[in-house]
Formats: structure tokens, C-alpha cells, sequence
């Protein structure tokens, strides 16, 4: 096991940030932390690091406990905090270098990682550059550079892209997986579901400082009973026909908006199938269908009763 | 070294900035201290009044009326006519007209108080100094007649100038000797206090600023080096950036004031400023973990460094400050420097000074570690 984390439990006053909250990452794998903004990701991230002082629990990283004078440890951890922590006095190429040099002194090979590390990011062509000089997405590459620069064994990135645009984010999501696969273990923190299921081997959903679900994202999608989305364009269709569409089998609610009819429904084989019948033998005139299978935001949804960016 | 060669580099960074405030310092410095410097004791000389005398009586008592007045008048001979006289007194060609009426002398002897009739220009600050003259030698006069019955004109009039040559001798008393002040040196090396306190106070605030963002912090204590390995190199840093300044400043002081150079009094100068310097930088440290924000920072450099170089007799000698105004003072090293620079200068023991410059170092670096270490626990929980 890379991290093991046992009932952590961090207060702040009255308010309990982490609920005996415990959580393992094995090696090799790309762990997500997902939850909604406050709910304690970043908190346990703090307290793993050590940076942040706990109320209960234990923490082991490579198998040893972690402590903040453990730097045997942290020799072999890369960080990439939710905020922007580089020198605005310092290029591209110094930032990355000054923080890689906090890992590994010597001269020569810093000068290789450096150079991989700005490659990987994809800022070769902005080393000299200054921070203030780039905008919001390479500004995000910078602080992964400085980040994974030494070559962690376990790189923890807490919520890195945050106000990105689509293109940097794609990029980035594209590097953690490639760290990855050059034998790095990974801890994701996000809020947003569609970056943790599309690089996430595993995933574990918090909500106020407690676990709430933990697997692979196939495992937490049978958690629920709720099966696939089904929407269908149709011209024309009566509020009684609605009534019989939601009266069929495995349906559990019908919504109509303009156009749009969308179809909830529970698990079952053929349901797509089954709404088809229906419209045909009503007569319904109709374009397009979609059928989406349930995601995280609809097991988040089910588990706590509200939506993920609630 | 990271954090070290780090500091270095921001210092870097910030150096053409800092070389404004040098310049801008220097300059400053320069023009203060020519501006301020004693003037050379200037000789007073005194200035003569022209005058007219008329008289229809020749006696010894109007020829010492006229020896007195020689003193602070020049005799301008004029005929009596009145339109010339009025025409005179409104150009200025005579500033008084003097006139004595016959048998003055013998009503004088006699104990009555004879008129003069004086005309001068109005609101003349010249003929109120001839009156006064003119009734000093008078009234001393008519003592004698009261004094010595039947008293002659020519013993009176002896009697009276003799008195009236007495002088009492007054001397200048500079309100500057309170603590002395010597020379050149001493001035720069007053305002030095200013440009080294700004200098100084700016650099590690600025500095500290970067390396008490909480996100900077943060990702340093991820790192394998214990923070106490970060706070030994950025303190050895930022003294260097402090003896740097003080090097730079002192040396051009003795560039300036290099004709003074061989005074025995230059080694005190220097080590009082290297003293001064240490307590500065730990104002530096304090104030950099005060205060928050680059513009924060610089108002309260500027408001610290102005106010106590102000109430410290940086600007204005301490012998014009009230005492209470000195006492408040005292509560900041840059009195005690200035101090200092004024018992050097008249070769005074200046220990004390630096004793007590040296006890601010400690207070400022003390309090300054005291604050970091709470902010640091403030984080952590």
C-alpha cells in the first residue's frame, strides 16, 4: 500500500472537517477524491501532507508513518495544490528548478528533470517567460511542473484544474494519466465527476468530511438503483400519453420541456426498447433519442440527495 | 543553498528598483545636508543712519549727543528749509531730522525736560533705534543732574559717556551645542539613518512577502528541508542584503565627506551606522511579518522610517525637539543613533548608544521570531 489513511478525524471549532475518514491508495493506481467544494478533499489532503495538524487517526505513506519531519518520505511525494504557489520573480525554467533543486541537489541531473518536466507540461517554447506573463491554463502547467519535476513515486494533485480552459485541462488530465503509466501512483482531488471517471481507477466519494462510496466507477454505479437516461425529440405528444410513458415498467419519471421528452428510469435490460414500442404504437412522431448511462453526479445525487456542485 | 541563492536572486530582481530608491535617497541626502549644514558664523556689522542735526547751541551736552549717536549715524549736513527736508525723508536720503531748540542746555542743568523735535520717516524701525540711543544717553544724563546738584555741562557730559562706554559682553549661544555638531561627516551620516532604514526596511519586507505566501509556504514544506534549514538561509540572506546596503551607503559617505576622512572620529561614525544597520534589519524582519501586501508594506516603511527619523532629530537637531517629543523618540534605535553621531562628534563616550541599539536588534529580532512562529502555528491548525 503507497497511503494509508485510518479515521482521520480534523476539526475546526464545531465544525468537523474529516469524520474518521480513511482511505488506500495502492501502487500504481489513479485514485480519485471526489466531492462537492467543502467537502473535506483538500482538508485530507493537507493532513496526509502533514501540512495541517489532525485530532484522531493515523497516516502511513510507503508503508512508514508520515510526519512533517519525515523527509525520507517526502523525498518520494510530488504535490500540486488547488492554488498557484510559484515565484512571480522567477522564469519558467527558474521556478521549476528552484523547486526540483528542493528535491535534488545535485546540479546536473536537476538540469535533465528540469528540461523533462518542462516538456511534459508542454512550456519549452515559454521557459524564459515569467509567471505573470502566462495566462490561466499554462500558469496551472507551471505548477505541475514544479510539482512532479523530481519524479515522485506518489503525486497528489489537489484540484489542479480549476478555472482551466478545455484545452489545458485536456492536456493536464492527458499528463497525470502518462505519469501514471511512467509508474507514478496518483491522488486526484476534483469536484468535477467527468475528470474522475474519464483518468480515475478508483474513486471515492466524500461528503462532509465522511466516505460515502469507494470503488472502481462501475462498482459505484451499481451501487444505485437508478438506470439509464433516455431522451427522445418528439412533435407532439399528449399529457396523457406522458401519463401511460410513466406508467410503464422500470420508469420512474417522465419530464417534458419544449420538445424533449427525458425518461428516468430504473436498471433493466431493455428499457430503451420498451419506450421505442411505445412511441411506435402511439403513433408519436419523433427525431432524435439519446440514452446516457447514469454517472457519478447521479450517484451523488442518490447517495446524498443533492447534486455534486450543489 | 536553495533558499539562499533564491533570496539572492528575487534581491536581483528588485535591484533596479532599489537603485531608485538609492539614487532618489542620495540625492535627497545630498541636498538636506548641504542645505542644513552650519553656516559659517557670519560678523555682525553694524549699519549707520543718516541723520540731520540742527542746533543753534554749541554745548558739551549736544556734542555728546552727538558723539552717542556717531555710533549708529552719519552726520548729512542740510540747510533748514522744509521742503528739502521733507523731500529727503521721502526719498530716504536721511532717515531722522534732529532739532534742538535754544537754551536747551541750560533747561536740562536746570532740572526741566526739555523737548527734542524729532521727525522721521513713519514706521522707521531706524528712528526708533535713534530714540532709543538718543534716550539712553538722556536719561543717564538727567540722573547726574538729579543726583549732583549744579553739576556742570562738561563733568555731565563725561560722567554720562563714560557709563554709556561700558559694555557687557554677550555671548552667541548656538542652540545646536546641546549635543555638538562637527563638520560634514556627521550630517551625512545622520541622513544615512533615513536611506539605510528604507532601504533596508523595504528590501526584507519585500522579500518576506514573497516567502510568507501561504501557498509558497506551503509547497516549500512538502519539500525534504526542515524549515529550519529555510529560515537559516533566508536570515543569512537577508543580512547580506543588509550589510551590502550599509556597505554601499557608508562607502559613499566617505566619498563625500572624504576631507574629513582622517578624523579620528570616522571608525565611530562607521560602527555606530553598522550597529544601526543590525537594528534595522530586525525592524525589517518585524515589520515583514506584520504586514501583508506589496503597497501595505511600503506606506508603513515610509510612515515608520519618516516619523522616527522626524522625532529623532534626523531632520531637525534633537536640541530643538521638546523633550517630550525626544522622549517618545527614545523609544526608537534611530534616536539612539543620532546620538550617538553627536557624542562622536565632540569625541564623547557613545557605549551607551550602541548598547542600547544593540538591545532594539535583539527586542525587534526576538518579537519578529515570535510572530513568525505563531503565524506558522496558525496555519498548521
Amino acid at each position: 500500500m503507497i497511503l494509508e489513511a485510518n479515521n482521520l478525524v480534523k476539526r475546526y471549532g464545531d465544525l468537523v472537517a474529516l469524520d474518521h475518514l480513511s482511505l488506500e491508495v495502492k501502487k500504481g493506481e489513479i485514485f480519485g477524491l471526489l466531492g462537492p467544494n467543502g467537502s473535506g478533499k483538500t482538508t485530507a489532503i493537507n493532513c496526509i501532507l502533514s501540512l495541517i495538524k489532525y485530532d484522531k487517526g493515523d497516516i502511513h505513506v510507503f508503508g512508514r508513518p508520515m510526519a512533517p519531519d519525515a523527509y525520507d518520505l517526502k523525498k518520494d511525494i510530488g504535490v500540486v495544490m488547488q492554488d498557484v504557489a510559484v515565484f512571480n520573480e522567477l522564469t519558467v525554467y527558474e521556478n521549476v528548478d528552484y523547486f526540483c533543486g528542493l528535491y535534488v541537489p545535485d546540479k546536473q541531473t536537476r538540469k535533465q528533470l528540469v528540461e523533462e518536466a518542462i516538456d511534459f507540461v508542454g512550456l519549452s517554447d515559454y521557459r524564459k517567460f515569467y509567471p505573470k506573463k502566462l495566462s490561466g491554463g499554462l500558469l496551472r502547467r507551471l505548477n505541475i511542473a514544479c510539482g512532479i519535476a523530481h519524479k515522485p513515486k506518489l503525486i497528489i494533485l489537489d484540484e489542479p484544474t480549476v478555472a482551466v480552459d478545455p484545452q489545458s485541462r485536456n492536456r493536464i488530465l492527458e499528463g497525470i494519466v502518462a505519469l501514471n503509466r511512467q509508474g507514478a501512483t496518483i491522488v486526484y482531488t476534483s469536484h468535477y465527476m467527468e475528470e474522475v471517471e474519464k483518468i480515475c481507477s478508483r474513486i471515492m466519494i466524500i461528503d462532509k468530511g465522511r466516505s460515502i462510496a469507494e470503488g472502481t466507477k462501475d462498482d459505484l454505479k451499481k451501487m444505485i438503483s437508478l438506470g439509464e437516461k433516455i431522451t427522445v425529440e418528439v412533435f407532439g405528444i399528449s399529457e396523457e400519453q406522458l401519463e401511460k410513458l410513466e406508467n410503464l415498467p422500470h420508469i420512474s419519471t417522465v419530464t417534458c420541456e419544449g420538445n424533449l421528452v427525458e425518461i428516468r428510469s430504473h436498471k433493466s435490460k431493455n428499457n430503451l426498447e420498451k419506450v421505442l414500442e411505445f412511441i411506435k404504437s402511439e403513433n408519436i412522431s419523433f427525431g432524435r433519442i439519446y440514452s446516457e448511462l447514469p454517472t457519478l453526479n447521479d450517484v451523488f445525487l442518490e447517495i446524498t440527495g443533492k447534486e455534486l456542485r450543489d | 543553498m536553495q533558499v539562499f541563492k533564491l533570496c539572492m536572486k528575487i534581491f536581483k530582481k528588485n535591484l533596479p528598483v532599489m537603485t531608485i530608491y538609492f539614487g532618489v535617497f542620495i540625492i535627497i541626502s545630498i541636498i538636506m545636508m548641504t542645505n542644513s549644514r552650519p553656516a559659517e558664523q557670519a560678523g555682525f556689522i553694524q549699519s549707520k543712519v543718516s541723520i540731520v542735526v540742527f542746533s543753534n547751541e554749541s554745548s558739551p551736552l549736544v556734542d555728546g549727543m552727538k558723539e552717542v549717536l556717531s555710533d549708529v549715524a552719519v552726520f548729512v549736513e542740510m540747510e533748514e528749509d522744509e521742503t528739502l527736508i521733507q523731500d529727503s525723508l521721502y526719498f530716504r536720503r536721511i532717515a531722522y531730522v534732529l532739532r534742538v531748540p535754544d537754551g536747551f542746555t541750560e533747561d536740562f542743568l536746570s532740572g526741566k525736560e526739555p523737548k527734542l523735535a524729532k521727525t522721521s520717516v513713519p514706521g522707521s524701525t531706524n528712528g526708533i533705534y535713534i530714540d532709543m540711543r538718543l534716550e539712553q544717553y538722556l536719561n543717564t544724563a538727567n540722573l547726574y543732574v538729579r543726583g549732583i546738584p549744579g553739576i556742570d555741562a562738561e563733568t555731565l557730559n563725561a560722567y554720562t559717556l563714560e557709563d554709556l562706554d561700558y559694555e557687557t559682553p554677550v555671548e552667541m549661544q548656538r542652540a545646536d551645542q546641546r549635543f555638538g555638531v562637527e563638520g560634514m561627516m556627521q550630517y551625512y551620516f545622520n541622513y544615512l539613518a533615513y536611506t539605510l532604514m528604507y532601504v533596508v526596511i523595504m528590501g526584507i519586507s519585500t522579500i518576506m512577502l514573497v516567502f510568507n505566501d501561504l501557498n509558497i509556504k506551503r509547497r516549500s514544506s512538502c519539500a525534504p528541508i526542515s524549515p529550519g534549514k529555510v529560515t537559516l538561509q533566508f536570515y543569512l540572506a537577508t543580512l547580506l542584503f543588509s550589510l551590502i546596503s550599509w556597505f554601499v551607503l557608508v562607502s559613499l559617505s566617505l566619498v563625500f565627506s572624504r576631507n574629513e576622512l582622517a578624523g579620528s572620529n570616522t571608525p565611530g561614525f562607521i560602527i555606530n551606522s553598522f550597529v544601526f544597520a543590525s537594528s534595522t534589519t530586525s525592524i525589517g524582519f518585524l515589520i515583514g511579518n506584520l504586514v501583508r501586501g506589496r503597497e501595505a508594506i511600503s506606506a508603513v516603511a515610509n510612515v515608520f522610517t519618516l516619523g522616527s527619523c522626524f522625532i529623532s532629530g534626523v531632520f531637525v537637531p534633537q536640541a530643538i525637539l521638546s523633550d517630550s517629543v525626544l522622549k517618545m523618540a527614545s523609544l526608537f534605535p534611530t534616536f539612539w543613533y543620532v546620538s550617538g553621531n553627536s557624542q562622536i562628534a565632540v569625541s564623547a563616550d557613545f557605549t551607551e548608544s550602541l548598547i542600547i541599539q544593540i538591545g532594539f536588534a535583539v527586542a525587534f529580532f526576538v518579537l519578529a521570531l515570535v510572530v513568525g512562529k505563531k503565524k506558522r502555528m496558525a496555519i498548521e491548525n
